[in-house]
Protein backbone atom coordinates (compact mmCIF):
# COMPACT_ATOMS: atom_id res chain seq x y z
CA UNK A 1 0.00 0.00 0.00
CA UNK A 2 3.03 2.80 0.62
CA UNK A 3 5.48 1.18 -1.07
CA UNK A 4 5.72 2.94 -4.52
CA UNK A 5 8.35 -0.10 -6.24
CA UNK A 6 8.87 -3.51 -4.39
CA UNK A 7 12.51 -3.20 -4.96
CA UNK A 8 13.92 -5.06 -1.28
CA UNK A 9 15.69 -1.77 -0.27
CA UNK A 10 12.60 0.01 -0.65
CA UNK A 11 10.75 -2.27 2.04
CA UNK A 12 9.98 0.16 4.70
CA UNK A 13 8.18 -0.49 8.20
CA UNK A 14 4.44 0.25 7.95
CA UNK A 15 4.41 3.96 9.31
CA UNK A 16 2.18 3.22 11.82
CA UNK A 17 3.83 0.98 13.26
CA UNK A 18 7.12 2.81 13.16
CA UNK A 19 4.82 5.53 15.17
CA UNK A 20 3.66 2.75 17.45
CA UNK A 21 8.24 2.37 17.64
CA UNK A 22 8.81 5.95 18.30
CA UNK A 23 6.08 6.93 20.65
CA UNK A 24 7.12 3.75 23.06
CA UNK A 25 10.68 5.19 22.59
CA UNK A 26 9.97 8.54 23.80
CA UNK A 27 7.57 6.99 26.88
CA UNK A 28 11.10 5.01 27.85
CA UNK A 29 13.30 8.16 27.24
CA UNK A 30 10.96 10.15 29.57
CA UNK A 31 10.53 7.41 31.98
CA UNK A 32 14.50 6.66 32.52
CA UNK A 33 15.85 10.11 31.75
CA UNK A 34 13.09 12.87 32.32
CA UNK A 35 13.91 14.38 29.11
CA UNK A 36 12.56 13.77 25.45
CA UNK A 37 15.31 13.14 22.68
CA UNK A 38 17.02 16.15 20.45
CA UNK A 39 19.04 16.16 17.15
CA UNK A 40 20.92 19.78 16.69
CA UNK A 41 21.86 19.08 20.27
CA UNK A 42 24.62 17.20 19.55
CA UNK A 43 25.52 19.70 16.77
CA UNK A 44 25.42 23.10 18.99
CA UNK A 45 27.93 20.90 20.94
CA UNK A 46 30.28 20.67 18.07
CA UNK A 47 30.22 24.03 17.33
CA UNK A 48 30.58 25.20 20.99
CA UNK A 49 33.76 22.32 21.05
CA UNK A 50 34.98 24.25 17.39
CA UNK A 51 34.79 27.72 18.74
CA UNK A 52 36.18 26.87 21.99
CA UNK A 53 39.03 25.01 20.60
CA UNK A 54 40.01 27.85 18.09
CA UNK A 55 39.82 30.81 19.90
CA UNK A 56 39.30 30.16 23.48
CA UNK A 57 39.19 33.74 25.07
CA UNK A 58 36.41 34.29 22.37
CA UNK A 59 34.52 31.79 23.50
CA UNK A 60 34.56 32.43 27.34
CA UNK A 61 33.85 36.04 26.50
CA UNK A 62 30.57 35.69 24.38
CA UNK A 63 27.12 35.66 25.96
CA UNK A 64 25.93 32.32 23.60
CA UNK A 65 29.12 29.95 24.04
CA UNK A 66 29.88 30.68 27.63
CA UNK A 67 26.30 29.32 28.62
CA UNK A 68 28.01 25.96 27.45
CA UNK A 69 31.29 26.10 28.69
CA UNK A 70 31.86 24.59 31.95
CA UNK A 71 36.07 24.79 33.49
CA UNK A 72 37.04 21.17 33.65
CA UNK A 73 34.47 19.47 31.41
CA UNK A 74 34.18 19.38 27.31
CA UNK A 75 31.77 20.76 25.82
CA UNK A 76 31.27 17.57 24.22
CA UNK A 77 30.88 15.43 27.17
CA UNK A 78 27.24 16.28 26.32
CA UNK A 79 23.54 13.92 26.81
CA UNK A 80 22.77 14.90 23.27
CA UNK A 81 26.53 14.13 21.65
CA UNK A 82 25.65 10.57 23.13
CA UNK A 83 22.40 10.71 22.08
CA UNK A 84 23.39 12.21 18.45
CA UNK A 85 26.09 9.58 18.03
CA UNK A 86 23.37 6.57 18.63
CA UNK A 87 21.11 7.78 16.19
CA UNK A 88 23.70 7.88 13.56
CA UNK A 89 25.04 4.20 14.43
CA UNK A 90 21.31 3.07 15.08
CA UNK A 91 20.26 4.34 11.25
CA UNK A 92 23.16 2.91 9.63
CA UNK A 93 22.50 -0.48 11.39
CA UNK A 94 19.50 -0.66 9.79
CA UNK A 95 20.18 1.08 6.68
CA UNK A 96 23.01 -1.92 6.17
CA UNK A 97 20.65 -4.72 7.20
CA UNK A 98 18.20 -3.44 4.48
CA UNK A 99 21.44 -3.02 2.05
CA UNK A 100 20.29 0.86 1.88
CA UNK A 101 23.66 2.35 2.78
CA UNK A 102 25.56 4.24 -0.10
CA UNK A 103 26.92 7.42 -1.12
CA UNK A 104 24.57 9.32 -3.71
CA UNK A 105 22.43 12.56 -3.67
CA UNK A 106 19.15 11.67 -3.40
CA UNK A 107 17.11 14.39 -5.85
CA UNK A 108 14.49 15.09 -7.87
CA UNK A 109 14.56 14.04 -11.81
CA UNK A 110 13.63 17.63 -12.40
CA UNK A 111 16.89 19.32 -11.13
CA UNK A 112 20.66 18.30 -10.91
CA UNK A 113 22.21 16.57 -8.25
CA UNK A 114 24.51 19.98 -7.12
CA UNK A 115 21.15 21.92 -7.40
CA UNK A 116 19.88 19.28 -4.64
CA UNK A 117 23.22 19.97 -2.68
CA UNK A 118 23.00 23.62 -2.72
CA UNK A 119 19.30 23.59 -1.41
CA UNK A 120 20.17 20.91 0.96
CA UNK A 121 22.99 23.11 2.32
CA UNK A 122 20.40 26.33 2.40
CA UNK A 123 18.06 23.78 4.34
CA UNK A 124 20.23 23.27 7.00
CA UNK A 125 21.14 26.85 7.24
CA UNK A 126 17.67 27.54 8.11
CA UNK A 127 17.01 24.61 10.12
CA UNK A 128 20.62 25.39 12.27
CA UNK A 129 19.39 29.13 12.95
CA UNK A 130 15.50 28.53 13.35
CA UNK A 131 16.41 25.83 15.63
CA UNK A 132 18.25 28.33 18.11
CA UNK A 133 15.05 30.54 18.43
CA UNK A 134 12.76 27.87 19.07
CA UNK A 135 14.63 26.11 21.48
CA UNK A 136 14.35 22.61 19.66
CA UNK A 137 13.59 21.18 16.51
CA UNK A 138 11.04 18.88 14.85
CA UNK A 139 12.37 15.58 17.23
CA UNK A 140 13.27 18.22 20.48
CA UNK A 141 10.55 20.08 20.47
CA UNK A 142 8.26 18.92 17.91
CA UNK A 143 8.41 15.86 19.20
CA UNK A 144 9.21 15.43 22.53
CA UNK A 145 8.21 18.85 23.62
CA UNK A 146 4.26 17.97 22.56
CA UNK A 147 4.43 14.35 23.86
CA UNK A 148 4.79 16.06 27.52
CA UNK A 149 1.92 18.90 26.06
CA UNK A 150 3.99 21.67 26.54
CA UNK A 151 2.97 25.31 24.79
CA UNK A 152 6.23 25.80 23.25
CA UNK A 153 6.41 21.91 21.33
CA UNK A 154 2.96 22.77 19.94
CA UNK A 155 3.78 26.36 18.75
CA UNK A 156 6.80 25.05 17.15
CA UNK A 157 5.26 22.13 15.67
CA UNK A 158 2.22 23.76 14.34
CA UNK A 159 5.01 26.68 12.74
CA UNK A 160 7.06 23.96 11.29
CA UNK A 161 4.52 22.16 9.10
CA UNK A 162 1.89 24.90 8.76
CA UNK A 163 4.80 27.21 7.34
CA UNK A 164 5.62 24.23 4.85
CA UNK A 165 2.79 23.56 3.86
CA UNK A 166 1.62 27.39 3.10
CA UNK A 167 4.53 27.43 1.08
CA UNK A 168 5.20 24.56 -0.52
CA UNK A 169 3.98 24.98 -3.55
CA UNK A 170 6.22 27.98 -4.22
CA UNK A 171 9.02 25.16 -4.03
CA UNK A 172 7.19 22.36 -6.09
CA UNK A 173 9.92 22.37 -8.62
CA UNK A 174 12.06 21.23 -6.02
CA UNK A 175 10.72 17.75 -5.66
CA UNK A 176 7.73 16.95 -8.26
CA UNK B 1 9.28 5.64 39.81
CA UNK B 2 9.68 7.84 36.68
CA UNK B 3 11.84 9.49 35.34
CA UNK B 4 14.54 6.41 36.86
CA UNK B 5 17.62 8.87 36.79
CA UNK B 6 16.05 12.48 38.05
CA UNK B 7 14.70 10.10 41.26
CA UNK B 8 18.11 8.15 41.45
CA UNK B 9 17.24 4.87 41.10
CA UNK B 10 19.51 4.76 38.10
CA UNK B 11 22.79 6.43 38.68
CA UNK B 12 23.79 9.83 36.79
CA UNK B 13 27.30 7.66 35.69
CA UNK B 14 24.50 5.61 33.13
CA UNK B 15 23.05 8.67 31.70
CA UNK B 16 25.73 8.50 28.32
CA UNK B 17 25.40 4.98 27.89
CA UNK B 18 22.20 5.29 28.02
CA UNK B 19 21.56 8.69 25.87
CA UNK B 20 23.51 6.12 23.55
CA UNK B 21 21.43 2.96 23.58
CA UNK B 22 17.98 5.72 23.05
CA UNK B 23 19.79 7.55 20.07
CA UNK B 24 20.79 3.74 18.53
CA UNK B 25 16.88 2.80 18.81
CA UNK B 26 15.66 6.48 17.64
CA UNK B 27 18.06 6.22 14.39
CA UNK B 28 16.92 2.52 13.72
CA UNK B 29 12.86 3.46 14.04
CA UNK B 30 13.72 6.72 11.78
CA UNK B 31 15.55 5.00 9.14
CA UNK B 32 13.48 1.69 9.39
CA UNK B 33 10.45 4.34 8.29
CA UNK B 34 12.17 5.64 5.50
CA UNK B 35 13.07 8.66 6.84
CA UNK B 36 16.29 8.75 5.39
CA UNK B 37 15.34 9.77 2.20
CA UNK B 38 14.42 13.12 1.77
CA UNK B 39 11.85 12.79 -1.58
CA UNK B 40 9.84 10.38 1.29
CA UNK B 41 10.18 13.16 3.59
CA UNK B 42 8.54 15.75 0.94
CA UNK B 43 5.86 14.10 -0.09
CA UNK B 44 3.86 14.95 3.01
CA UNK B 45 3.76 18.42 1.69
CA UNK B 46 3.20 17.55 -2.04
CA UNK B 47 0.60 14.80 -1.24
CA UNK B 48 2.24 11.75 -2.59
CA UNK B 49 3.70 10.22 0.63
CA UNK B 50 2.34 11.10 4.08
CA UNK B 51 4.92 8.74 5.83
CA UNK B 52 5.89 12.26 7.84
CA UNK B 53 2.39 12.71 9.26
CA UNK B 54 1.27 9.38 9.95
CA UNK B 55 4.51 8.29 11.94
CA UNK B 56 4.78 11.85 13.83
CA UNK B 57 0.99 12.09 14.62
CA UNK B 58 1.00 8.14 15.88
CA UNK B 59 4.42 9.00 17.77
CA UNK B 60 3.17 11.65 19.48
CA UNK B 61 -0.43 10.74 20.10
CA UNK B 62 1.07 6.96 21.64
CA UNK B 63 3.62 8.96 23.77
CA UNK B 64 0.91 11.23 25.28
CA UNK B 65 -1.88 8.67 26.33
CA UNK B 66 1.20 6.38 27.50
CA UNK B 67 3.13 9.35 29.64
CA UNK B 68 -0.21 10.35 31.44
CA UNK B 69 -1.37 6.81 32.06
CA UNK B 70 2.40 6.37 33.78
CA UNK B 71 1.46 9.20 35.85
CA UNK B 72 -1.96 8.32 36.62
CA UNK B 73 -1.28 4.80 37.80
CA UNK B 74 2.07 6.55 39.94
CA UNK B 75 5.14 5.11 37.98
CA UNK B 76 5.92 8.78 36.47
CA UNK B 77 5.67 11.90 37.68
CA UNK B 78 4.45 13.78 35.15
CA UNK B 79 5.32 17.13 36.83
CA UNK B 80 9.44 16.15 37.21
CA UNK B 81 9.17 15.66 32.98
CA UNK B 82 11.53 18.10 31.11
CA UNK B 83 8.62 20.92 29.41
CA UNK B 84 10.09 23.07 26.93
CA UNK B 85 10.14 26.96 27.90
CA UNK B 86 8.00 29.24 25.71
CA UNK B 87 9.47 31.91 24.08
CA UNK B 88 6.00 32.97 22.20
CA UNK B 89 8.22 35.58 19.47
CA UNK B 90 11.35 33.51 19.04
CA UNK B 91 9.66 30.02 18.68
CA UNK B 92 7.07 31.59 15.96
CA UNK B 93 9.90 32.94 14.35
CA UNK B 94 12.02 29.90 14.49
CA UNK B 95 9.22 27.46 13.41
CA UNK B 96 8.75 29.79 10.05
CA UNK B 97 12.04 29.69 9.77
CA UNK B 98 12.43 25.78 10.10
CA UNK B 99 9.17 25.42 8.04
CA UNK B 100 11.49 26.88 4.76
CA UNK B 101 14.42 25.15 6.02
CA UNK B 102 12.42 21.93 5.48
CA UNK B 103 11.03 22.71 2.24
CA UNK B 104 14.16 23.83 1.30
CA UNK B 105 16.38 21.03 2.44
CA UNK B 106 14.36 18.59 2.79
CA UNK B 107 14.75 17.12 6.11
CA UNK B 108 15.02 18.28 9.27
CA UNK B 109 17.97 17.49 11.63
CA UNK B 110 16.82 13.85 13.09
CA UNK B 111 16.49 12.66 9.71
CA UNK B 112 19.01 14.11 8.12
CA UNK B 113 21.03 12.14 10.58
CA UNK B 114 20.04 8.64 9.29
CA UNK B 115 20.57 10.30 5.98
CA UNK B 116 23.66 10.96 7.11
CA UNK B 117 24.38 7.79 8.42
CA UNK B 118 23.13 5.91 5.02
CA UNK B 119 25.92 7.92 2.99
CA UNK B 120 23.26 9.80 1.74
CA UNK B 121 25.09 13.20 0.17
CA UNK B 122 22.58 15.77 0.67
CA UNK B 123 22.37 14.36 4.29
CA UNK B 124 25.68 15.14 5.35
CA UNK B 125 25.51 18.59 3.46
CA UNK B 126 22.53 19.39 5.39
CA UNK B 127 24.08 18.64 8.89
CA UNK B 128 27.11 20.63 7.85
CA UNK B 129 24.25 23.41 6.60
CA UNK B 130 22.54 22.84 10.37
CA UNK B 131 26.55 23.39 11.71
CA UNK B 132 27.14 26.68 9.60
CA UNK B 133 23.69 27.95 10.83
CA UNK B 134 24.14 27.34 14.59
CA UNK B 135 27.79 29.07 14.30
CA UNK B 136 26.15 32.07 12.06
CA UNK B 137 23.25 32.23 14.87
CA UNK B 138 25.87 31.99 17.46
CA UNK B 139 28.20 34.66 16.12
CA UNK B 140 24.92 36.98 15.16
CA UNK B 141 23.92 36.21 18.92
CA UNK B 142 24.77 39.48 20.66
CA UNK B 143 22.03 41.25 18.15
CA UNK B 144 19.30 39.04 18.16
CA UNK B 145 19.52 38.47 21.78
CA UNK B 146 16.83 40.63 23.01
CA UNK B 147 14.44 39.05 20.44
CA UNK B 148 15.67 35.21 21.33
CA UNK B 149 14.65 35.88 25.11
CA UNK B 150 11.39 37.85 24.06
CA UNK B 151 7.88 36.40 24.78
CA UNK B 152 9.08 34.50 27.61
CA UNK B 153 6.02 32.57 29.36
CA UNK B 154 7.99 29.86 31.53
CA UNK B 155 7.59 26.27 31.28
CA UNK B 156 4.36 26.10 30.23
CA UNK B 157 2.08 23.26 29.55
CA UNK B 158 -0.77 23.36 27.70
CA UNK B 159 -2.79 22.60 31.01
CA UNK B 160 -1.13 25.99 32.96
CA UNK B 161 -1.90 27.77 30.09
CA UNK B 162 -5.53 27.34 29.34
CA UNK B 163 -6.87 25.61 32.09
CA UNK B 164 -7.93 21.91 30.36
CA UNK B 165 -7.19 18.83 31.31
CA UNK B 166 -4.37 16.71 29.52
CA UNK B 167 -6.60 14.27 29.36
CA UNK B 168 -9.11 16.38 27.25
CA UNK B 169 -5.97 17.62 25.03
CA UNK B 170 -4.50 13.76 24.68
CA UNK B 171 -8.00 12.60 23.71
CA UNK B 172 -8.56 15.42 21.17
CA UNK B 173 -5.18 14.79 19.91
CA UNK B 174 -5.67 11.38 18.95
CA UNK B 175 -8.60 12.01 17.76
CA UNK B 176 -7.12 14.89 15.37
CA UNK B 177 -4.36 12.41 14.58
CA UNK B 178 -7.17 9.73 13.34
CA UNK B 179 -8.67 11.94 11.39
CA UNK B 180 -5.94 13.22 9.77
CA UNK B 181 -4.82 10.07 8.80
CA UNK B 182 -7.95 9.34 6.94
CA UNK B 183 -7.61 12.60 5.27
CA UNK B 184 -4.31 11.43 4.03
CA UNK B 185 -5.12 8.07 2.54
CA UNK B 186 -8.13 10.06 0.74
CA UNK B 187 -5.50 12.69 -0.69
CA UNK B 188 -2.93 10.10 -1.29
CA UNK B 189 -5.14 8.15 -3.25
CA UNK B 190 -6.23 11.17 -5.72
CA UNK B 191 -2.30 12.21 -6.17
CA UNK B 192 -0.17 11.16 -9.12
CA UNK B 193 2.18 8.40 -8.03
CA UNK B 194 5.86 9.65 -7.60
CA UNK B 195 8.89 7.11 -8.02
CA UNK B 196 11.10 8.14 -5.81
CA UNK C 1 -10.10 1.39 3.91
CA UNK C 2 -8.65 -1.70 5.27
CA UNK C 3 -10.28 -3.13 7.71
CA UNK C 4 -7.41 -3.81 10.29
CA UNK C 5 -6.85 -0.32 10.02
CA UNK C 6 -10.32 1.23 11.21
CA UNK C 7 -10.27 -2.00 13.60
CA UNK C 8 -7.04 -0.38 15.13
CA UNK C 9 -7.76 2.99 15.01
CA UNK C 10 -11.07 2.03 16.85
CA UNK C 11 -8.63 0.58 19.68
CA UNK C 12 -6.25 3.59 19.48
CA UNK C 13 -9.57 5.75 20.16
CA UNK C 14 -10.46 3.42 22.89
CA UNK C 15 -7.23 3.65 24.61
CA UNK C 16 -6.98 7.51 24.26
CA UNK C 17 -10.91 8.01 25.90
CA UNK C 18 -10.06 5.76 28.46
CA UNK C 19 -8.03 8.39 29.62
CA UNK C 20 -11.36 10.81 30.10
CA UNK C 21 -12.77 8.38 33.01
CA UNK C 22 -9.60 9.17 34.72
CA UNK C 23 -10.65 11.48 37.88
CA UNK C 24 -9.43 14.78 37.43
CA UNK C 25 -5.98 14.28 39.15
CA UNK C 26 -5.32 11.61 42.01
CA UNK C 27 -4.91 14.25 44.72
CA UNK C 28 -8.21 15.96 44.62
CA UNK C 29 -9.86 13.17 46.25
CA UNK C 30 -11.53 14.53 49.14
CA UNK C 31 -10.57 13.60 52.53
CA UNK C 32 -13.43 11.70 53.87
CA UNK C 33 -14.39 12.31 57.80
CA UNK C 34 -13.81 8.92 58.68
CA UNK C 35 -10.54 9.00 57.10
CA UNK C 36 -9.64 11.69 59.25
CA UNK C 37 -10.80 10.58 62.28
CA UNK C 38 -9.04 7.58 61.67
CA UNK C 39 -5.79 9.51 61.07
CA UNK C 40 -6.11 11.48 64.39
CA UNK C 41 -6.97 8.45 66.43
CA UNK C 42 -3.65 6.66 65.01
CA UNK C 43 -1.09 9.39 66.10
CA UNK C 44 0.78 8.81 63.24
CA UNK C 45 1.15 12.12 62.81
CA UNK C 46 3.25 12.82 66.08
CA UNK C 47 6.86 13.24 66.18
CA UNK C 48 8.36 14.29 69.57
CA UNK C 49 10.97 16.75 70.49
CA UNK C 50 14.17 13.57 70.54
CA UNK C 51 13.25 12.67 67.13
CA UNK C 52 13.05 16.36 65.86
CA UNK C 53 16.33 17.45 67.16
CA UNK C 54 18.13 14.68 65.49
CA UNK C 55 16.43 15.20 62.15
CA UNK C 56 17.13 18.84 62.30
CA UNK C 57 21.37 17.81 63.82
CA UNK C 58 21.26 15.48 61.19
CA UNK C 59 20.37 17.78 58.88
CA UNK C 60 17.32 16.37 56.91
CA UNK C 61 16.86 17.60 53.54
CA UNK C 62 13.01 16.87 53.47
CA UNK C 63 12.36 18.25 56.93
CA UNK C 64 10.42 21.14 56.66
CA UNK C 65 9.20 22.97 59.80
CA UNK C 66 6.12 25.38 60.53
CA UNK C 67 5.88 27.85 63.08
CA UNK C 68 1.80 28.09 63.21
CA UNK C 69 2.15 31.41 66.25
CA UNK C 70 1.85 34.58 65.44
CA UNK C 71 4.90 36.57 64.38
CA UNK C 72 6.11 38.52 67.32
CA UNK C 73 6.55 35.02 69.34
CA UNK C 74 8.42 33.65 65.79
CA UNK C 75 10.67 36.38 65.97
CA UNK C 76 11.03 36.02 69.79
CA UNK C 77 12.25 32.54 69.44
CA UNK C 78 11.62 29.90 67.10
CA UNK C 79 13.14 26.04 65.94
CA UNK C 80 16.31 26.57 63.20
CA UNK C 81 15.20 26.23 59.73
CA UNK C 82 11.53 27.08 60.37
CA UNK C 83 9.00 29.27 58.28
CA UNK C 84 6.28 31.20 59.97
CA UNK C 85 2.73 30.73 58.29
CA UNK C 86 0.28 32.16 61.25
CA UNK C 87 -2.34 29.55 62.01
CA UNK C 88 -5.04 32.60 60.57
CA UNK C 89 -3.09 33.13 57.68
CA UNK C 90 -2.92 28.91 56.79
CA UNK C 91 -4.58 28.58 53.67
CA UNK C 92 -3.78 31.89 52.25
CA UNK C 93 -3.03 31.68 48.64
CA UNK C 94 0.69 32.40 49.12
CA UNK C 95 1.58 29.42 51.46
CA UNK C 96 -0.41 26.92 49.66
CA UNK C 97 2.53 25.90 47.49
CA UNK C 98 4.58 25.08 50.90
CA UNK C 99 1.71 23.39 52.51
CA UNK C 100 0.51 21.34 49.01
CA UNK C 101 3.09 19.17 48.08
CA UNK C 102 4.67 15.89 48.16
CA UNK C 103 8.63 16.20 48.74
CA UNK C 104 8.98 17.24 52.34
CA UNK C 105 7.37 15.96 56.04
CA UNK C 106 5.85 19.24 57.20
CA UNK C 107 6.11 19.53 61.05
CA UNK C 108 3.90 22.04 62.47
CA UNK C 109 5.08 23.54 65.85
CA UNK C 110 3.12 25.45 68.55
CA UNK C 111 3.91 26.39 71.96
CA UNK C 112 2.16 23.69 73.33
CA UNK C 113 0.77 21.61 70.54
CA UNK C 114 -2.91 22.50 70.28
CA UNK C 115 -2.39 25.05 67.77
CA UNK C 116 -0.71 23.13 65.85
CA UNK C 117 -2.70 20.15 65.94
CA UNK C 118 -5.41 22.67 64.43
CA UNK C 119 -3.17 22.97 61.60
CA UNK C 120 -2.81 19.52 60.81
CA UNK C 121 -6.22 18.52 60.72
CA UNK C 122 -6.78 21.62 58.65
CA UNK C 123 -4.39 20.62 56.15
CA UNK C 124 -5.22 17.16 56.44
CA UNK C 125 -8.25 17.90 55.89
CA UNK C 126 -7.47 19.65 52.42
CA UNK C 127 -5.73 16.43 51.51
CA UNK C 128 -2.17 17.70 52.04
CA UNK C 129 0.03 14.49 52.72
CA UNK C 130 3.03 14.00 55.18
CA UNK C 131 2.36 16.49 57.68
CA UNK C 132 3.25 15.82 61.40
CA UNK C 133 2.75 17.73 64.51
CA UNK C 134 5.43 18.22 67.15
CA UNK C 135 4.59 16.28 70.45
CA UNK C 136 3.98 18.69 73.15
CA UNK C 137 5.07 21.99 71.39
CA UNK C 138 7.36 24.09 72.18
CA UNK C 139 6.97 23.71 76.11
CA UNK C 140 7.98 20.00 75.50
CA UNK C 141 10.99 21.06 73.71
CA UNK C 142 12.13 22.95 76.32
CA UNK C 143 11.58 20.94 79.02
CA UNK C 144 13.46 17.94 77.20
CA UNK C 145 16.13 19.64 74.95
CA UNK C 146 16.65 23.06 75.79
CA UNK C 147 17.02 22.09 79.60
CA UNK C 148 16.95 18.37 79.55
CA UNK C 149 16.58 16.74 83.34
CA UNK C 150 19.41 15.06 84.79
CA UNK C 151 17.62 11.56 85.31
CA UNK C 152 17.88 9.74 88.33
CA UNK C 153 20.29 7.21 89.78
CA UNK C 154 17.39 4.24 89.70
CA UNK C 155 16.54 5.03 86.04
CA UNK C 156 17.96 2.59 83.34
CA UNK C 157 20.72 3.31 80.84
CA UNK C 158 18.39 4.15 78.08
CA UNK C 159 17.57 7.39 80.33
CA UNK C 160 20.95 8.37 80.58
CA UNK C 161 21.83 7.94 76.91
CA UNK C 162 18.98 9.85 76.25
CA UNK C 163 19.73 12.42 78.69
CA UNK C 164 23.07 12.89 76.55
CA UNK C 165 21.97 13.71 73.75
CA UNK C 166 19.42 15.88 74.89
CA UNK C 167 22.16 17.90 76.71
CA UNK C 168 24.70 17.55 73.15
CA UNK C 169 21.21 18.63 71.24
CA UNK C 170 20.72 21.89 73.77
CA UNK C 171 24.57 22.90 73.36
CA UNK C 172 23.62 22.41 69.56
CA UNK C 173 20.61 24.75 69.85
CA UNK C 174 22.30 27.36 71.57
CA UNK C 175 21.40 26.99 74.98
CA UNK C 176 24.46 27.20 77.90
CA UNK C 177 24.45 24.18 79.30
CA UNK C 178 22.62 25.64 82.36
CA UNK C 179 20.72 28.15 81.72
CA UNK C 180 16.86 29.69 80.12
CA UNK C 181 17.04 29.19 76.41
CA UNK C 182 15.28 32.49 75.83
CA UNK C 183 17.77 34.94 74.66
CA UNK C 184 18.05 38.84 75.61
CA UNK C 185 17.76 39.52 72.14
CA UNK C 186 15.94 37.83 69.39
CA UNK C 187 17.55 34.94 67.86
CA UNK C 188 18.77 35.51 64.34
CA UNK C 189 15.50 34.56 62.09
CA UNK C 190 16.59 31.49 60.62
CA UNK C 191 16.66 31.81 56.63
CA UNK C 192 14.47 29.25 55.04
CA UNK C 193 17.32 26.80 53.28
CA UNK C 194 15.64 24.52 51.35
CA UNK C 195 14.80 25.27 47.73
CA UNK C 196 11.21 24.53 47.94
CA UNK C 197 9.92 22.99 44.56
CA UNK C 198 7.02 24.25 44.28
CA UNK C 199 3.98 22.98 42.08
CA UNK C 200 4.73 24.94 39.10
CA UNK C 201 7.18 23.97 36.82
CA UNK C 202 10.35 25.95 37.71
CA UNK C 203 12.26 23.76 39.86
CA UNK C 204 12.58 20.29 40.23
CA UNK C 205 12.00 19.05 37.17
CA UNK C 206 14.84 17.02 35.05
CA UNK C 207 17.19 19.23 32.44
CA UNK C 208 16.37 18.73 29.12
CA UNK C 209 16.84 20.61 25.57
CA UNK C 210 17.16 19.91 22.10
Amino acid sequence: MEYVNQDFKKVYWNPYFGGLMLGLLIIATFYITGRGVGATGGTKSTVVATVNAVAPEYAEESDFYSKYLDEDQNPMKNWLVFETLGIIIGAFISGSIKGRVSFKTEHSPKITANKRLVFALLGGLLFGIGSQFARGCTSGAALSGSAVLSLGGFITMLGIFGTAYLFAYFFRKLWI
Amino acid sequence: MGPLTFNDIISTEWNYVIALIIGMAFGYILEASGFSSSRKLIGVFYGYDFVVLRVFFTAVSVAMIGLLYLDYFGFLNFSQLYVLPTYLNAQILGAIIMGFGFLLGGFCPGTSLTALAIGKIDGWVFTAGIWLGIFIFSEAFPLIEDFYNSGYLGYVTLMDQFGVSPYVVAFVFALVAVSAFTVASIVRRRVKDVQY
Amino acid sequence: MKKRYIILAIVFLGIAAGLLTLPATVEKTPVTPTELLMDIHSNNRFINSDQLAKRIIDGDPVLFLVDVRDKAEYDKYTLPGAINIPFDQLLNDDWRGYLNQNVNDIVFFSNDDVLAEQAWVLCKQLGFKHLYVLDGGLNYWFETIMQPKMPKATEPTEAFDLYTFREGASIYFGAGSVAVPVPAEPKPKPQVKKTIPVQKKVKASAEGGC
